[in-house]
């Protein structure tokens, strides 16, 4: 046991703490100031800003120089997460793209698309969506029928995408398309790359999306609609047919991180949650104390849980459907979190002025932290059948 | 960065667990249920003394091994995992009270004999003892081993710690029959008995480490548990497929799996805080030992409940795991007294 970082480590820390101190506003580390912003320009902001921190090479920390990554270890890229979060810096404008396209496409893309799509991502110059569910296909991915009918050295898709988010600000979208109904289910998928946005903004032809607004009141997802759109046959990710392969690799990169940034988001909330507690003079009620501590209990447990991910992916180690137990523990622990804070505001929790303070937001939010990516249903089919081999 | 334990730390787990289960196996605890005896397995302690593992936490020049409080709990794991009997966490626990307060007269006299597994001690705490000229009167309830031990270190009013002859004048140890046989507990009645006073009063110190043992005995209790409880549901068939394959069922032992790991992780890194001294030790320490109570309880019942009818028997192994876990889980804090302190450290920022 060991829990200190190498000097290396914690030289870069320093680093990326110096380079945070002077570009990052003050006023942007205020709480409330994103809701505060025009949603258009405050995500310009964050894009320009965020492209600004690529160029100076806190971008891509893992990934391999030739790439325009930093090539860093494991431990800086939980580090830089953690710092991330303590400045409270603005979440990334295309979390889809770095966190699940451009590994898959650096295992499996074509030289092509390795150098047409890893380093424009990272610098934001284009931004990516992620086009996997339907209305029909939510939890049972596969179902999904949007389809791709080849024509000649191009696809032709019809159908339609839904709760794809950043779907309004995004350039182009990975998804899966049916490419096939005769084989199994699992099998007819092709994984491709379709433009959804022109470069003036304009939609791209035989493209329509139309926002979906949250049970928050924002619009970060949307429907995407396709009617005859054309894409060429080198957009394929993959080869035609292995979608559902693809999607797996995909996937199983969320999977290499750890849940430090939760972690250190979520141990914040608390803090707010007890300052409320004592402003309201409720903090000496027995049983609000022993559910502050319960929820301790369980962040410091995702602290120690994390740290161990961190151990595992360090020594090459595949976390595999492991991290379904991770995606557990902290999407259900912040839905604890939220009730309460509710229970500690009462009615008043209701109230919204102006808009939605941070504590409301991520409670209303953490309703949706255990359905997407996988429902807390699946997961738990996931750990129950491939963790502890328990039949289907 | 590395939280894990350490390649040698493995080994010693596979030794330890392998030696237990050859020379100890639940049949054996069955005994204690079935048979009367002092449960203190003579053969068991001559083995494990034999093997060093009393000398874990002593430190080298009282001729123990010198190791951390991550090391004694790996074996503590050990125990919980197999129900281990015996007197051999309430001798590590109370040794420690000898090692950070004893005077080096008294730490000679005692650590190089708990080592060998020459001498077996207790810490009796929790009750109401009051001292007069070095003269100690008062009752402690559910001292475990205070029957064997050769002294008991006794916790009186004010935190002061005395070593107590169990078979000096004006002591008397009563055994209570308990539902968990895999330990034994006493009481402890003083009437102006002897005691010779620890050089300093460490009990804070001692509980919190004894708390870390005890949460990775529970954790082992909840990991075994759990997993003879998922074999069964994978081949026990009703309504003519396994039952391990109902989702009602599935999730339950999902959720499970998820509690048991977070309860291991937590009994490392407590242990590893105070061998280390971090920051956060006292806060770990609450955080491992209400985790592994609470895990180790949900899973042993869910034992019981998934094993269906057999689970209820005598027969069955469930009750052996339920026990123990209910046992410990209030022994050096309950979940519930943990969560108040982290209330206490966080809430209030004590």
């Amino acid at each position: 046991m060991d829990l200190t970082y190498s000097e290396a480590d914690e030289q870069f820390r320093a680093e990326f703490r110096g380079w945070l101190d002077a570009h990052l506003p003050a006023e942007w580390r205020e709480r409330g100031f994103w809701a505060r912003q025009d949603r258009d320009e405050g995500f310009a902001m964050r894009r320009e800003w965020e492209a600004e921190k690529a160029r100076a090479g806190f971008a891509g920390i893992q990934w391999p120089v030739e790439y325009g990554g930093r090539g860093g270890t494991p431990a800086q890229r939980a580090i830089y997460d953690e710092e991330m979060v303590r400045y409270r810096a603005p979440l990334t404008v295309n979390g889809l793209g770095l966190t699940f396209l451009a590994p898959t496409i650096m295992v499996i893309g074509s030289d092509e698309q390795k150098r047409d799509i890893i380093k424009p991502l990272l610098h934001n110059e284009v931004i990516w969506c992620q086009g996997f569910s339907e209305p029909n296909a939510g939890s049972d991915l596969a179902a999904l029928q949007c389809r791709a009918e080849s024509d000649g050295d191009e696809y032709v898709i019809n159908g339609q995408k839904i709760w794809t988010s950043q779907a309004m600000h995004a350039d182009k979208m990975f998804g899966l398309f049916r490419t096939s109904t005769e084989d199994k289910k699992h099998r007819g998928i092709t994984m491709l790359i379709v433009d959804l946005h022109n470069p003036d903004g304009s939609l791209a032809p035989g493209v329509d999306i139309r926002p979906l607004k949250q049970m928050t009141g924002g619009l970060d997802f949307g429907e995407v609609f396709f009617t005859d759109v054309r894409v060429p046959k080198t957009n394929v990710i993959g080869v035609e047919g292995s979608g559902w392969d693809v999607a797996m690799l995909l996937l199983s990169f969320e999977r290499g991180a750890s849940a430090m940034p939760q972690y250190t988001a979520f141990r914040r909330e608390l803090d707010d949650v007890i300052g409320l507690a004592r402003d309201l003079g409720r903090d000496k009620n027995a049983l609000l104390r022993q559910r502050i501590a319960s929820s301790v209990v369980e962040l410091e447990c995702l602290k120690y849980h994390s740290l161990h991910l961190l151990t595992q992916v360090e020594q090459g180690k595949e976390l595999g459907a492991a991290s379904s137990m991770t995606k557990l523990q902290w999407s259900e622990t912040h839905q604890d979190i939220g009730e309460l804070f509710t229970d500690v505001a009462g009615v008043a929790h209701q109230i919204t002025g102006d808009g939605l303070d941070d504590l409301q937001r991520s409670f209303l939010w953490s309703r949706s932290e255990t359905i997407w990516g996988g429902s807390s249903q699946v997961q738990r089919n996931i750990v129950a059948e491939r963790v502890l081999g328990l039949p289907r | 960065m590395f939280f894990s334990l350490t390649d040698e730390q493995r080994a010693l787990r596979s030794t330890v667990r392998d030696f237990l289960a050859d020379r100890f196996p639940l049949q054996a605890v069955r005994e204690l249920y079935d048979e009367d005896t002092d449960g203190d397995p003579a053969e068991l302690w001559k083995s494990i003394g034999e093997q060093g593992w009393l000398a874990v936490l002593i430190p080298e020049e009282y001729d123990g091994l010198g190791l951390g409080l991550l090391d004694a709990a790996v074996l503590a794991r050990c125990w919980g995992e197999g129900c281990v009997p015996g007197p051999f966490l309430p001798t590590l626990v109370a040794a420690e009270a000898i090692r950070l307060g004893g005077s080096a007269a008294q730490k000679s006299e005692w650590l190089p004999r708990v080592a060998t597994g020459e001498a077996k001690l207790a810490l009796a705490h929790g009750g109401r003892v009051t001292q007069a000229d070095g003269k100690l009167s008062g009752t402690v309830r559910h001292v475990e081993y205070a029957h064997v031990a050769d002294r008991l270190v006794i916790a009186a009013d004010g935190g002061r710690l005395w070593l107590v002859d169990p078979r000096g004048a004006g002591v008397t140890v009563t055994v209570t029959d308990a539902l968990d046989r895999s330990t034994v507990l006493a009481t402890v009645t003083l009437d102006g008995a002897a005691g010779e006073e620890l050089a300093a009063p460490v009990l804070p110190d001692v509980l919190d480490r004894a708390a870390v043992l005890y949460a990775n005995d529970l954790a082992g209790v909840a990991r075994v548990a759990l997993d003879r409880t998922v074999d069964y549901d994978k081949t026990r068939e009703q309504f003519g497929r396994p039952v391990g394959s109902f989702q009602a069922i599935k999730h339950a032992l999902a959720d499970l799996h998820v509690a048991v790991t977070m309860a291991e992780h937590a009994g490392w890194y407590a242990a590893h805080a105070l061998d280390t001294g971090l920051p956060d030790a006292a806060l770990a320490v609450s955080v491992a030992k209400s985790k592994a109570g609470d895990a180790a309880r949900e899973a042993t019942a869910a034992m019981i409940q998934y094993h269906g009818g057999i689970g209820f028997t005598w027969e069955h192994d469930a009750h052996l795991f339920f026990k123990r876990a209910k046992r410990a889980e209030y022994q050096y804090g309950d979940p519930t007294e943990h969560r108040e302190r982290i209330a206490r450290l966080v809430v209030d920022g004590a």
